[in-house]
């Protein structure tokens, strides 16, 4: 008997010490491989993270970033099996708001990546595609969204093991389109709705009152839908299929989508009122870019950002020239320069007239960008623009030194007196920044500072009555998911204005 | 202690303090009640600090300025207490015993003679916003800050003065100069105590929370002004974008203070209690209005402040919730303020529409505090506040030998520890003084063994 009782006792204990060896291995791998791990202490659980982030507001059953970041260093063995893990979009709107600082997008990358390092492939596989499903069900982007957030590199570079993972199961999820059978929704409601703009904003707006029974129109003024997924967003970093088959979708379920027509130039708002349609959406994007503001800024001497990125993504070759300068540091001036190496532009530069840790652009894209070969330079601001000098276009900079904190809570740039030189480009492209062109709209649609439309933040309705607006017109240039979360709550706003019962 | 080791044998049996809050007030008094001689500047018009600006204070909810003035007055009336208001401190030499001070007293253009009647600032034509409402009132360029000010004399603004003579012209008793000039004085003192107080983080660096962009997010130092009865609302919580009455208002804890981002990340410890004041002041004002606390910890540590809390809850109504809103939009129609915050309970984000955000920044060390501390050559730690040189056994001794301090120019701190502490500071700056008056008799320039 006891050597019975020792033999199963041991048995145990050994079960129980393997068990917690193993979880306490996890916990260090993912210690090591988390950046900034040592800030995770100082997590006070305000939830910042969570009341800030849009997928919780659309999923708050499957995610929560506070519980996830928990789960990551008290449950670690459990956290490799979690869908949420999947879910997370990097909007670092998180990141921007948490007292602390932490990083959660790249702890809950790392996770990921240790996920699969560690053996959890057929889990991982497994959870992504139920996040995906998940994401389907509420939103028309599911795998636009997720291959934009988990960036799988495009073809023909090295992929590491979770991103072949990641394409493996995008890819079969995109089949998966094509083999559904999808019927358009019936149309149970009289109210006619008009959506302006077919950017990620709009797509999701339709999707939704689409499935609440409503008849819903999409007028674009481009000759694709997409707006600045297909405009803005280089093709490297998303596959025109994965788009098309989504937008295909949305057109069987029923949604007109009407190209080519500019709401402001072939119609008014107005015009849509008196054409029988009850409520609009506006998702016009932030497609006009914002100028330097400085001596010499002329069209002769500048790229326009948007129009370039735009012409190379409509299928037109661009030639930019041998050096070519990108001046910013959002994630537009990174897809440009990158944009410009696939150009075959050889020298490409960002300048940035800040410090590595104030780049507003993606943490992940900057490092990619690097190791392609972008160099980028900080504390550089342009100055002056001199003119062409042949064909070269001279500009001259000031290098900067960082001060006292602004109103963005980034250290203001000051440019140091004297240190003013001159470099040589054969193109200069200025990306800092983005603005929604407002200027159709009607006079009762107030605009604050910075192009915005003016909404009521909870019902996203602007100050003209049935005409609701969001995404990118409304908080400027921001990520995919923020559009998305935009149009689900501007269409739950439209369904409550029509009168239907209240959603939510 | 040895604690004159060093010392220069003393030359007036005196001592000066720098600032005229509530600890610079109690350490004076202490001082001129055991018969020392006491220089009390003051950057500012009038002496007072933060505690002025204040309602009421907690927990007993007593009005600040009712306990305050009469100390104010009693520093003006002290035959032994010199003050010396709109006067900063520009150099110091010697050292314990035997301080050398310059004070540079700026040009108030306004002397003694002042009856305080205001005829001046009544026809004064130019307004700016006020420093003392937190810029939520208007006053003249030539002003008293506030109605109980010490000493009641009127100063000119120069930098918003314009010259146009009017305010001289008025005057009945001639008290107006716009001429005048800075003036320099030295003194002679035994020992220094310092009690520069602090400033309150500017959230405008948060861009989450919209201060400065909206005008409904207020700080908590605005919020004091706007429930006092005599400041710029004469005690209406009114809305500062349309002046209708404030009914949902909510306490968001912990803004900048505890965050590795911002770099301060220490507790500023008085927030929690003075926000529950807050409150309750609202609570007392308007019954029917809902009061919110966005809490992170709740640190009431005090004596009678647990019970002050539970009082807010229970017999107020005052409603805690332990989570803090990721961010405030307006509502740009009617500037309504709407917060996005998870519900503690059932963890979903929900969202709650108030009519003021009240903030309640960190207590950050004045940026002053590095001239005065260059002046003093006292250490100060890494977010400026002056570093005592033995935390638990010497909390008002600095590094330099008969140089002390108190109040929140030492860290964070509520009123009645500041007080405790500046009576510290004072026994221990009379200590000085009366071992180096033992030690070297009236001996000059001599050192003691």
């Amino acid at each position: 008997m006891c050597a019975y009782f020792a033999f199963n006792y041991s048995r145990d204990v050994e079960e129980a010490l393997s068990l917690g060896i193993e979880t306490i291995q996890i916990s260090k791998k993912l210690l090591k491989a988390t950046p900034d791990a040592e800030k995770v202490k100082y997590c006070y659980e305000c939830s910042a993270c969570t009341a800030s982030c849009p997928v919780a507001w659309m999923f708050p059953k499957h995610y929560n970033p506070k519980i996830l970041l928990q789960k990551v260093f008290l449950d670690s063995r459990e956290v490799l099996n979690e869908a949420g893990l999947w879910m997370c979009a990097r909007c670092y709107r998180c990141y921007r708001r948490c007292p602390q600082g932490i990083n959660l997008p790249e702890i809950f990358s790392a996770t990921r990546d240790l996920a699969v390092e560690l053996g959890y492939t057929s889990q991982a596989k497994n959870k992504l595609w139920e996040a995906l499903k998940l994401i389907k069900e509420e939103t028309p982007l599911a795998a636009v969204n997720t291959w934009l957030c988990l960036r799988p590199p495009e073809e023909g570079f090295k992929h590491s093991e979770v991103e072949k993972l990641v394409t493996k199961v995008l890819k079969n999820f995109v089949d998966d389109y094509k083999k559904e059978k999808i019927l358009p929704t019936p149309k149970t409601r009289k109210e006619k709705i008009a959506v302006v703009g077919s950017g990620p904003a709009g797509l999701t707006v339709a999707y939704s009152l689409v499935k609440m029974g409503y008849p819903v129109t999409i007028f674009e003024s481009l000759p694709e839908t997409g707006g600045m997924i297909r405009v803005g967003i280089p093709e490297f970093r998303l596959p025109r299929n994965v788009l098309d088959v989504e937008v295909h979708r949305l057109n069987k379920l029923g949604v007109e989508i009407k190209t080519g027509i500019t709401v402001g130039e072939d119609l008014t708002i107005d015009d849509l009122f008196r054409n029988g349609y009850d409520a609009t959406f506006i998702a016009i994007g932030a497609h006009k870019s914002r100028e330097l503001r400085i001596e010499g800024e002329e069209p002769e001497t500048i790229t326009n950002a948007v129009d370039l990125l735009r012409a190379i993504n409509t299928g037109k070759s661009v030639k930019l020239g041998e050096k070519v300068a990108v001046i910013g540091g959002g994630n537009v001036a990174v897809d440009v320069a990158r944009t410009a190496l696939r150009q075959g532009t050889k020298d490409v530069n960002i300048l940035y007239r800040r410090s590595r840790e104030e780049m507003p652009a993606n943490p992940l894209e900057i490092k990619e960008a690097e190791k392609e070969g972008v160099k980028i330079h900080f504390l550089l601001a342009p100055k002056r623009i001199s003119g062409r000098d042949g064909h070269a276009v001279v500009l001259e900079f000031a290098r900067m030194k960082l001060g006292e904190l602004d109103d963005s809570g980034r250290r203001r740039p000051i440019p140091v007196v004297g240190s003013e030189f001159i470099m040589q480009f054969d193109a200069v492209i200025p990306a800092i920044g983005e603005l929604p062109d407002v200027s159709f709209l009607p006079d009762e649609i107030k605009v604050a500072r910075g192009n915005i439309v003016k909404v009521n933040p909870l019902t996203l309705e602007t100050t003209m009555p049935g005409v609701f607006a969001g995404g990118d017109a409304v908080s400027g240039p921001a990520t995919v998911i923020e559009a998305i979360a935009a149009g689900k709550r501007a269409a739950s706003s439209i369904h409550r204005y029509l009168g239907g019962k209240d959603s939510s | 202690m040895n604690l004159c080791k060093g010392a220069v044998v003393l030359k007036e049996k005196s001592v000066l303090v720098i600032g005229g809050g509530v600890s610079g007030i109690q350490a004076s008094l202490d001082l001129a009640n055991r018969g020392l001689r006491v220089y009390l500047v003051d950057k500012t018009p009038s002496i007072g600090g933060k505690m002025a600006q204040l309602d009421k204070t907690f927990p007993t909810m007593d009005c600040s300025i009712c306990i305050l003035a009469p100390k104010m007055i009693e520093c003006l009336r002290h035959p032994n207490i010199t003050l010396l208001t709109y006067s900063v401190v520009e150099d110091i030499r010697g050292s314990a015993g035997n301080f050398e001070v310059v004070i540079r007293r700026l040009a108030r253009c306004v002397d003694e003679k002042c009856t305080g009647c205001g005829i001046c600032a009544e026809i004064c034509p130019v307004r700016v916003s006020n420093e003392f409402d937190c810029r939520l009132g208007a006053r003249s360029a030539i002003y008293v800050p506030y109605p109980q000010a010490v000493p009641l004399i009127y100063t000119v603004d120069k930098e918003h003065c314009i010259r146009c003579g009017l305010c001289e012209m008025s005057c009945d008793p001639d008290a107006i100069d716009l001429d005048m000039l800075d003036r320099k004085m030295r003194i002679n003192v035994g020992s220094i105590i310092a009690s520069t107080g602090y400033d309150i983080f500017d959230p405008s660096s948060l861009k989450e929370y919209g201060f400065g962009l909206y005008p409904n997010v207020i700080t908590s130092l605005q919020f004091e002004r706007l429930a006092n009865a005599s400041g710029p609302t004469v005690g209406k919580i009114i809305r500062p974008s349309d002046g209708k009455p404030a009914k949902r208002i909510a306490f968001i804890q912990c803004v900048g203070s505890r965050s590795q981002k911002t770099g301060y990340d220490y507790c500023s410890s008085a927030c929690c209690m003075y926000a529950t004041k807050e409150a309750i002041l609202i609570k007392e004002h308007e019954p029917e209005s809902e009061v919110y606390i966005f809490y992170v910890d709740l640190k009431v540590f005090g004596k009678g402040f647990q019970e002050f809390v539970n009082r807010a809850k229970e017999n107020w109504g005052v409603r805690y919730i332990s989570r803090r809103p990721g961010e405030i939009e307006e509502d740009p129609r009617t500037g309504d303020l709407i917060l996005r915050y998870e519900d503690p309970t059932n963890m979903t984000v929900e969202e709650m529409v108030a009519d003021l955000v009240v903030l309640c920044p960190a207590f950050v060390s004045k940026p002053s505090n590095k001239k005065i501390a260059g002046i003093l050559e006292v250490e100060t730690d890494e977010y400026g506040f002056f570093k005592t040189r033995d935390p638990p056994y010497a909390s008002v001794d600095t590094n330099v030998l008969g140089v002390f301090v108190c109040g929140c120019c030492q860290g964070p701190k509520d009123i009645p520890e500041s007080v405790a502490q500046a009576s510290g500071a004072a026994e221990r700056a009379a200590e000085v003084i009366a071992l180096t008056a033992a030690k070297g008799g009236h001996k000059r320039n001599g050192r003691v063994q």
